[in-house]
């Protein structure tokens, strides 16, 4: 009889404290940032504090959709805030930041890669983002603006997050692929970026929306303004977004 | 009123089971049944079936091959260092399957251990099948290998040396004695292996990537249509855990040979009676 | 028939086996387990290497450690048969037989049991597995038998009838057979020649008869179930030696020894008396019955130190029961003595 009056003590306990209780303001706790994979070096940046979740936009959308506990939600692309702004899950998204994609090849450039046209070459391993992951689909336009789409043709794996494109490139494993320039500076060391034409590069916009079951709000609100303000902005560019 | 201990034990038992079955369940509860087969039969999901079904069965293949007489010869031969092979055997296990892709492409790949020699023979192989292949190997030798010793050991040492007086040698004596008598210890172990195999994900997608119909398996498609159909993932997983089930339940209701081991040390049904 | 040449020498955990050996009829190692007696057999078959020796079976050299010959258990012709006869369990009795090669036919109807050709193992009683065994070991056409402890797995009414089988069946075969076991009835039941095997050495060996009569170590004496009382020896004159025994009791004997000894009667050659018997037996123990114990048609009677053995018409004649006391007799040239210590 008391070892179970002591259980269910402890149990309360653990319980009581720790736990946040259902929606309202919690002003001294910090925001849960779900934020797009080409975001890692540059929000802890903005804001230490905050918790952060860092996947591709897809997949952070999903998590959103099956009730992950998110507080703000930050995309590489408007079309999955635009799209959970229409389910009713998050308030209206803002532009915060753009980009633009390079093509990366590894130091020493094992396949001797200068431009798109070398992608062409016989046996090249490409990497590029899966369909629906941002940067897939900003590829794939970049390559049909540029009326090189039979490029595709070399790719020998889709991944899931532009993290996925960058690491099989540092490893030396595939001959080329196709990133954000923010992408480049955290494996300078290990990569070499080859600009692409101006006037082929996609509309890259980086829209950022709270989660309207956030439980917390205020942090929430707090986070997205540090984004967009002087601050978080001055943060941006300096690692190399450009302005919304 | 039964003592409180064993409520307790029941209690734990029915949690886990509970736990386990669960999130199985609600997967099916979720597919509507029409949708299931038509989800099955889509583009992405054939090439998804193809991949996996062609790579586990190859690697499987492999494993079984050469797993059976790695497994036999570490539980009979008594040698220095057989704790620690044991261990390296088990290591593969408790590596996370991102580690052990990159562990892959420390060997194999282009800038691996093994990759000048691979190349100049002219083979390259992260980001193709046979990438799958390795990958399955990887992650599922160590069960069948770990638990094939565990059969074989299980063996009456007893039986061996009477097959060699008989004169019997080493290979007759593997074959028509410690194989069948094996037998449902191995089984028991591939069919272990093979489900780990069918449904491996971090090494492969690592090592191999994830290609349509070429290195994309079902666990690597599933991954890849959560964001774009959710549908055809929830179909792909119903089917895994469909296909996963029947392996390992036609093996436990496949005639189990392990009985024999233990018949010499069991009461006999006749009695001598004079 | 090839004689086996046995000559091996092996240190074990707790001793050095020693033994050379040969074996050319049926013969027996017999002594306390842990004794190294199934070492033997398991280094005759090639299943353990001795340190160093020569094992040969005629002109067959087995193992030789000076030219570093050493066959393989497959190359050496014998026929094993293990003590719980480790018969293959997923084979039939059939195809246990003929594992070895051979007919297995024949020796199935030999050994009556070609009734059970298709059961398993499994589904067999302790009796019918041996003989299986036995066929087994035999279908091979081995040039040696061993057998281990073939009674021991067998409850003790089968164990009777199997030991009288066994010894036909042995002598037929006409081969150099070793039978180990840590009883001397079962070895004397089954052979010629008994080999007592203590801590790894051959302390005596000869007939069953032989080892009764005459044993060498106290060892032996309790092994083939004598009497044996300690106590300290001195000479008496008229060629007889006088023994106090650690009682107090005075017996004498017409050996010649001194010291401390052990003395060895029969239960055989003790006489049972409700009052001092006047004949020529010399030595008298007195005390009360502890014990009355039927064996077949005797009776085994213990008072105090002494085991004697009469018929089972003396012992309802005398109307003995538990707690009478009696007189135990012996012969002065019954009486054993074998040193101690």
């Amino acid at each position: 009889m008391t070892r179970a009056a002591l259980a269910l003590a402890i149990l309360a306990a653990l319980t009581g404290c720790g736990g946040s209780g259902t929606g309202g303001g919690d002003s001294n706790e910090q925001a849960t940032v779900f934020a797009a994979s080409s975001l890692p070096e540059v929000f802890p940046k903005i804001d230490p504090e905050a918790t952060y979740n860092f996947a591709g936009s897809d997949d952070l959308a999903t998590q959103i959709r099956e009730g992950a506990p998110a507080d703000v939600y930050a995309a590489a692309s408007p079309k999955y805030p635009d799209e959970l702004y229409a389910e009713g899950l998050v308030d209206k998204p803002e532009v915060f930041a753009t980009n633009r994609l390079v093509l990366i090849v590894p130091k020493g450039n094992p396949a001797g890669i200068e431009s798109v046209d070398d992608l062409r070459k016989k046996g090249v391993k490409l990497v590029i983002g899966a369909e629906g992951v941002p940067i897939g689909d900003y590829t794939r336009t970049v390559l049909e603006n540029m009326g090189a789409s039979d490029v595709l043709d070399q790719v020998v794996s889709e991944e899931d997050d532009v993290k996925g494109v960058v690491g099989k490139v540092s490893l030396g494993e595939a001959d080329a692929g196709f990133v954000y320039v923010t992408d480049v500076k955290p494996v300078a060391d290990k990569v070499t970026a080859i600009e692409l034409p101006a006037e082929a590069q996609a509309e890259v916009k980086y829209e950022i929306a709270v989660v309207k079951d956030a439980q917390h709000h205020d942090a929430a609100h707090a986070f997205v303004e540090q984004v967009l303000g002087e601050q978080g902005q001055a943060t941006l560019a300096a690692a190399g977004f450009g302005p919304p | 009123m039964r003592r409180p201990f064993e409520v307790l034990l029941a209690v734990s038992a029915g949690l886990v089971l509970a736990f386990l079955l669960v999130p199985v369940v609600a997967l099916f509860l979720r597919i509507p049944p029409g949708d299931l087969v038509s989800q099955l039969t889509s583009e992405v999901a054939v090439d998804a079936l193809i991949v996996s079904l062609k790579t586990s069965l190859v690697a499987h293949a492999i494993v079984l091959l050469f797993g059976t007489p790695a497994a036999y010869f570490i539980a009979t031969k008594r040698f220095r260092g057989r704790a620690a092979v044991l261990t390296m055997i088990e290591l593969p296990l408790v590596l996370p399957p991102a580690v052990a892709g990159i562990a892959l492409f420390a060997a194999f790949g282009r800038a691996g251990l093994l990759g000048g020699t691979l190349d100049a023979a002219g083979i390259s192989i992260p980001f193709t099948q046979a990438a799958v292949v390795l990958a399955v190997i990887f992650v599922s030798s160590p069960f069948y290998v770990r638990l094939g010793i565990s059969a074989f050991e299980a063996v009456d040492p007893r039986l061996i040396e009477a097959s060699r007086t008989l004169g019997a040698g080493p290979r007759r004596t593997f074959f028509r004695v410690a194989l069948p008598l094996a037998a449902g210890g191995l089984s028991a172990a591939s069919a272990l292996a093979f489900a780990r195999g069918l449904g491996e994900f971090g090494a492969t997608i690592m090592f191999a990537g994830s290609l349509q119909g070429v290195t994309q398996t079902l666990p690597l498609a599933i991954y890849a249509q959560l964001d774009l159909d959710f549908d055809v993932a929830l179909a792909l997983g119903a089917f895994l855990v469909v296909v996963t089930v029947a392996v390992l339940l036609t093996v436990k209701l496949l005639p189990s040979w392990t009985r024999f081991t233990l018949i010499s040390l069991a009461p006999s049904a006749r009695t001598d009676s004079s | 028939m090839d004689t086996l040449h046995v000559d091996l020498a092996r240190s074990l955990r707790s001793y050095r086996l020693e033994l050379a050996l040969d074996v050319d009829g049926v013969v027996a190692l017999a002594g306390p387990s842990g004794a190294g007696k199934t070492t033997v057999l398991r280094t005759i078959a090639g299943l353990a290497r001795p340190d160093s020796g020569r094992i040969a079976l005629g002109g067959e050299v087995w193992f030789d450690s000076a030219s570093h010959v050493d066959c393989t258990p497959e190359e050496r012709s014998v026929g094993l048969v293990f003590q719980d006869y480790a018969l293959f369990p997923h084979m039939t009795v059939a195809d246990n037989v003929a594992y070895g090669g051979g007919q297995a036919g024949e020796l199935l109807t030999r050994f009556g049991i070609e009734p059970l050709a298709r059961l398993k193992p499994g589904e067999l009683s302790g009796g019918e597995r041996q003989r299986v065994a036995l066929a087994r070991a035999l279908a091979r056409n081995p040039g040696v038998l061993l057998l281990d402890e073939p009674l021991a797995a067998l409850d003790a009414h089968t164990r009777a009838r199997v030991r009288g089988e066994l010894r036909g069946i042995l002598e037929g075969l006409a081969l150099p057979t070793l039978v180990v076991t840590h009883s001397f009835e079962d070895a004397a039941a089954l052979t010629d020649t008994i080999g007592v095997l203590v801590d790894g050495k051959l302390i005596q060996s000869g007939t069953a008869a032989e080892l009764v009569a005459a044993p060498t170590t106290p060892f032996v004496a309790d092994f083939t179930g004598a009497n044996l009382l300690p106590g300290r020896a001195r000479a008496a004159g008229d060629g007889l030696t006088e023994v106090i025994l650690a009682d107090g009791t005075l017996i004498v004997s017409t050996d010649q020894l001194s010291g401390q000894v052990g003395a060895v009667i029969h239960p055989w050659e003790v006489g049972i008396a409700r009052s001092m018997p006047l004949d020529s037996m010399q030595n008298h123990v007195r005390g009360a019955i502890e014990s009355l114990v039927p064996v077949a048609n005797r009776m085994r009677i213990r008072v105090g130190p002494l085991t004697a053995e009469i018929t089972a018409e003396s012992a309802a004649r005398l109307g003995l029961a538990p707690g009478e006391e009696v007189v135990a007799s012996f012969k002065a040239s019954g009486t054993r003595l074998i040193p101690l210590a």
